[in-house]
């Protein structure tokens, strides 16, 4: 069981992971922030899940991107354009 | 463009017969989503500020299908997507001799095509609409309800849905930087937010996505 001590230190972790991990996927943390996610996730099966579901929700994010046809589209950009040079 | 470059030899090495040392051309990669580098913009926009309209039909080509493919995540239909896209090439056309050269072009193009589609769902918003602005609670829970669980069977129509119950301010970050790949930075300059203020409503954008799309993730998979 954690003394007190180290369950404010557990806990200020667990807030600062959770508002960073948005930093740590995208690798905009430098090597002790890194290291203090991992550190945590580690000990945390709530933020350890959190950043597992967050991988895979911006996977999925990312397959999202070809689901978009718009093969036409500059033509009709390009119609339009010079339709309103004709008038 | 390419470049030529002679392979790097240096002289007196041998060279395997059959083999002989000839100038290779390079094709500069593009960049994500088809993007060329900045220098090749710039030529057709400074053409294109000239009255040269080619030139910027030749924009129009290099970037409608991305501006479409982010603008229609951010309005009720297709017919809208296409309506804003249009109009936001021609407002660039009839702006491109204001335009400096600050930013670059997609930067400013992409600016004008989600201000135009921030105007249209103002006036016709898409319907549910999660607010993220208070950040005291934690993010909404976006799930269906559970009589329409039937209806958001994987995870992809999960997302959609997810994406699309977003307020708009929270959403452009969310599909400029994890649909679209654009970098924090591009993104946060699309969006006229300073790097910190666009990364917070990413984060929160995230989560709340994250939430909604939960019951369709593998919890067993390790991150």
């Amino acid at each position: 069981m954690m003394g007190p001590l180290r369950m404010i230190g557990f806990y200020r972790d667990h807030r600062w992971t959770r508002r960073h991990l948005s930093d740590y996927v995208d690798g905009e943390l430098g090597p002790r922030g890194r290291a203090r996610v991992e550190h945590h996730v580690h000990l945390c099966p709530d933020c350890w899940r959190l950043l597992a579901t967050l991988k895979r929700t911006l996977a999925g994010l990312m397959g999202l991107r070809d689901e978009v046809p718009g093969d036409d589209i500059a033509d009709s950009v390009i119609a339009r354009l010079r339709a309103e040079s004709e008038t | 463009m390419s470049v030529e470059r002679p392979i790097a030899i240096a002289d007196g090495d041998a060279i395997d017969p059959g083999w002989e040392a000839f100038p290779v051309t390079l094709e500069r990669r593009p960049r994500l989503l088809g993007r060329r580098a900045v220098d090749e913009d710039a030529d057709l926009v400074v053409r294109a500020q000239a009255g040269e309209r080619e030139a910027f039909e030749e924009l129009v080509r290099r970037h409608a299908e991305h501006l479409y493919a982010v603008v229609v995540r951010l309005v009720a239909d297709r017919h809208d997507a296409e309506e804003i896209t249009q109009e936001a090439f021609i407002r660039a056309w009839r702006g491109i001799a204001r335009f400096k050269g600050d930013a670059r072009f997609f930067t400013w193009l992409y600016r004008i095509g989600i201000n135009e589609a921030r105007r249209r769902t103002a006036r016709r918003p898409l319907g549910a609409v999660a607010s993220l602005e208070d950040e005291s609670v934690d993010p909404p829970d976006l799930r269906p309800a559970p009589d329409r669980e039937a209806e958001h069977s994987d995870l992809r129509s999960a997302l959609e849905r997810a994406v699309r119950a977003l307020d708009p301010d929270y959403r452009a970050p969310l599909i400029l930087r994890d649909v679209e790949g654009l970098s924090t930075t591009e993104a946060a300059a699309i969006m006229g937010l300073r790097e910190a203020a666009f990364k917070s409503r990413l984060h929160r954008a995230r989560l709340a996505v994250r939430n909604a799309v939960e019951d369709y993730l593998d919890e067993d998979e390790r991150a």
